[in-house]
């Protein structure tokens, strides 16, 4: 299970970072505009193969059946996760604690997805997401092509 | 496991009247998101997110203060409620009652406003005004003129059910983001968006053709747009013929906006004019959505009547889908506006100058007489003040002195005043000038309706205890007015909603029961099993006879043009992470953060001509003041002009104080300035 995006729907209002900041201290997701042209959420995507936990020498951060875990109390705060993941998705704070997306384990669905106003952010496997993306994509297409040959749309 | 519960609540930022729980439990009070609310479904923009942080906060006002020249000092209720009755009833004597002014806000309840304006008017004073007068106040008189109502057609979820939606002058995805949540549900349906905006905003990335038009040529671009409707045939005769008046003069007016004229004026193409015409009139459902972008202008009230008018000739009203959609800014200025907070109309719009009107609302308050004709409004009672006519000043929950234009002659003006009381949950600028200062209870420490943008009326629980002393603004208001020998007798909210009802026939319906219920009701709800009115103008419009008037309106430039001494324009709005004047915004962690100072937006070409580069703190100035702001150099908007947010107070020292001369909303969004990098501090 993971956050998925869906690109075109993100306006950069940083509501998921501030929703994830309120619920665990520190944002584990961040957004990043590009010269105003586009913005972009980033947060830990779960990786299959997880350089975090393939590095990490204590065991602290692990890959689950779907997501990769990361247990405190095992860590030693060596960052050398900050330094392997490719999303830059990793942070410590003040403290030196690592912190990374967990997912809300108490929720259902993780608070930067149940806030996210535009509905950018999805969660669910891989096959639930890219299913939503492609039926969100097909709609638009379907809906433009009924009107251009004169149909109602729907 | 712990006890936790859940309170409904209703966010108090901007006017979409988002809903979700505060959860109380053995911590801090949480968030909880609320999945069955209709406008957001759960979601939460930044600002909701972090609502809660401003509650608990350190600066929150505690205590009644008095002014002494030692600095504050704390005093008892009975003590300062004595001094406000004193000063009020002083005033009166010694200059009469229109020395008295009173600014309620459109950030309190709708039965605190009501009572506000009711105890200003039964002392005899006509000078009862709020912040929509800075915002919204050209929808007004534009829209009562038109439709006979001057409020959002249709419900924000409904923008999903149109097929074009024309966004002019409204940066939603940054002021209001849950309606891009509903825009782009509108575009999964193949909807074509277009935005007229003169920067590159998050609003228009979502747009399929984005006009960039010149600074306040927004009369130039929808009379154009007519021309095009009305040269090709476009227009809806029978809507026209059966349920409006005035088109032929409309005809006459457009004929010389062709697109090649106005492309000159707006700097858009003639074909990109064309191609927003067609796409909003051709299509089977559109919506206009605009914003401060069209009021806060010299001409706003003319602005708006052009919007109006568009959609009046294409029939784009009174059906699911099809609307005008004028974006409200606080969380209750539409009630605010309803409970006759502003100078020229007593509650349920009724004018001030219709004396039958104020004949009834003397039975139903059981007054003498009450005063009749227009008062001072938000922008001209500091004027008042500076030239004596207004002695006194109550302020309930407003930072007057940074939500105005021109902000240091508004300070100077204010300070002439005999007293001020502010009523406020922190210290604001404006509070720093008064006499004496009043703690608020904030929207979760209290109870009483909000009535959102889309006329949802929702009431919203006390989820926790006000800081200190800190009361209700009903509380104070009540005990100031028994003070005064009114005779104001409630034994809460739930009572002035009831008297509401009996004078606002809006309201009629509408009880504490039926506003608690999920999604509270939409007025007009005008008897108890209404189920309200989501759709407004569906059969016929409010006006005379029903039908709607065409009010043709010619373009006028903005009134500050640049020139040798400023050879820029300046234009101010707003950023997704502050709102408004930033009292609450910039006392709050997790935006401020993200957010921390004042910038200004520079284009590449001014920024190399003026030696400036991204980073650099700077200094703009105008005719009427100067400020400083880091600069971002961005392609955002184009050459010759700059863009900064009004979160910070720097900015409104900056800003224009020619007024419309209808709705007297200043020129917010042009004026002259010039920039150069800051020479040692």
């Amino acid at each position: 299970m993971e956050i998925y995006v869906d690109l075109g729907r993100c306006i950069c209002c940083h509501a998921c970072e501030v929703a994830c900041e309120r619920e665990h201290g520190e944002p584990n997701i961040s957004v990043e505009a590009v010269r105003y042209r586009a913005s972009v959420p980033v947060s830990c995507h779960q990786c299959e193969v997880a350089p975090c936990a393939l590095v990490c020498p204590s065991g602290a951060l692990a890959k689950g059946a779907s997501s990769v875990s990361f247990e405190a109390e095992k860590c030693t705060s060596c960052g050398l996760c900050l330094l392997v993941c490719p999303f830059g998705a990793i942070d410590m704070d003040s403290t030196s604690m690592v912190h990374k997306c967990d997912l809300c384990p108490e929720r259902e669905v993780p608070a930067c997805v149940l806030t996210c106003p535009t509905e950018a952010l999805l969660y669910g496997d891989q096959e639930d997401a890219t299913k939503e993306l492609r039926r969100r994509a097909a709609r638009r297409i379907a809906q433009s092509y009924a009107a251009a040959v004169g149909r109602d749309r729907a | 496991m712990v006890d936790e519960s859940l309170v409904p609540t209703v966010c108090p930022y901007c006017a979409l009247g988002c809903g979700f729980y505060i959860k109380l439990g053995e911590d801090e009070p949480g968030i909880e998101y609320m999945l069955d609310h209709p406008t957001n479904q759960g979601s939460l923009c930044p600002k909701g997110n972090a609502a809660l942080e401003i509650l608990n906060h350190p600066d929150r006002l505690r205590y009644p203060l008095r002014r002494t020249e030692g600095g504050w000092v704390r005093i008892s209720w009975e003590e300062v409620l004595a001094k406000v009755a004193e000063e009020i009833k002083k005033t009166v004597r010694d200059h009469g009652p229109d020395a008295l002014g009173f600014l309620g806000s459109a950030k309190c309840t709708n039965e605190e406003n009501y009572i506000f304006q009711k105890m200003a008017r039964m002392l005899g004073s006509k000078n009862v005004d709020c912040c929509a007068r800075r915002c919204h106040s050209p929808t007004i008189p534009a829209l009562n003129r038109a439709f006979g109502s001057a409020c959002m057609t249709n419900p924000i979820s409904d923008l999903a059910n149109s097929d074009c939606i024309f966004v002019i002058g409204s940066n939603f995805a940054e002021n209001h983001p849950i309606v891009a949540r509903w825009v782009l549900r509108a575009k999964d349906r193949g909807a074509f968006v277009i935005v007229a905006d003169p920067r590159l905003t998050p609003t228009t990335w979502l747009a399929d053709l984005h006009l960039q038009i010149n600074l306040g040529t927004d009369v130039a671009l929808l009379n154009g747009m007519m021309n095009v409707i009305v040269e090709e045939g476009l227009e809806n005769r029978k809507f026209i013929d059966g349920r409006t008046v005035g088109f032929e003069d409309l005809l006459e007016k457009v004929k010389e906006y062709t697109p090649e004229t106005v492309a000159e004026t707006t700097g858009v193409s003639p074909g990109a004019i064309v191609r927003a015409a067609r796409s909003y009139a051709k299509s089977p459902s559109s919506v206009i959505v605009y914003s401060m972008g069209i009021t806060q202008h010299s001409h706003g009230t003319n602005n708006v009547a052009a919007c109006a008018d568009l959609a009046l000739i294409c029939g784009q009203l009174g059906r699911s889908g099809a609307g005008l959609y004028p974006l409200r800014g606080q969380n209750n200025v539409q009630g605010a506006c309803d409970m006759g907070v502003l100078a020229d109309f007593y509650p349920g719009s009724r004018s001030v100058n219709d004396i039958e009107a104020i004949h009834f609302i003397e039975e139903a308050w059981g007054a003498g007489t009450l005063p009749v004709g227009m008062g001072m409004t938000a922008e001209t009672m500091p004027v008042a003040a500076g030239d004596g006519d207004l002695r006194f000043l109550y302020v309930m929950g407003e930072d007057v002195i940074n939500s105005d234009s021109s902000s240091s002659r508004g300070r100077r003006e204010l300070e002439n005043l005999d007293f001020m009381v502010v009523q406020d949950i922190f210290m604001t600028d404006t509070a720093e000038m008064a006499d004496v200062v009043l703690p608020a209870a904030a929207w979760a420490e209290k109870e009483g309706t909000f009535t959102s943008s889309e006329r949802r009326v929702q009431w919203v629980s006390r989820a926790l205890d006000p800081p200190g002393e800190a009361r209700s603004d009903l509380w104070t208001i009540l005990e100031v007015a028994s003070r005064l020998g009114l005779d104001f007798d409630y034994a809460g909210p739930e009572e002035v909603l009831a008297e509401i009802g009996r004078v606002v026939p809006s309201y009629a319906g509408i009880s504490r029961e039926r506003a608690e219920a999920r999604g509270g009701v939409i007025w007009p709800c005008p008897y108890p099993e209404h189920p309200g009115t989501p759709i407004l103008h569906q059969e016929e419009f409010t006006a005379p006879k029903g039908r709607a008037r065409i009010v043709p309106v010619d373009y006028l430039p903005p009134a500050e043009e640049s020139s040798l001494d400023y050879p820029l324009l300046l234009t101010t709005g707003r950023v997704v992470l502050h709102y408004n004047a930033g009292s609450m915004t910039r006392r709050s962690f997790s935006l401020m953060r993200r957010s921390p100072e004042l910038f200004v937006e520079v284009n590449p070409d001014d920024a190399d001509r003026w030696s400036i580069i991204d980073g650099d703190l700077v200094e703009v100035n105008t005719r009427r003041g100067r400020a400083w702001a880091r600069a971002r150099v961005t392609t955002r908007q184009e050459k010759g002009v700059l863009f900064m947010p009004f979160h910070f107070p720097e900015t409104n020292q900056l800003t224009s104080d020619v007024i419309d001369p209808e709705a007297r909303i200043p020129e917010f969004k042009v004026a002259a300035c010039r920039i150069g990098k800051m020479k040692g501090v």
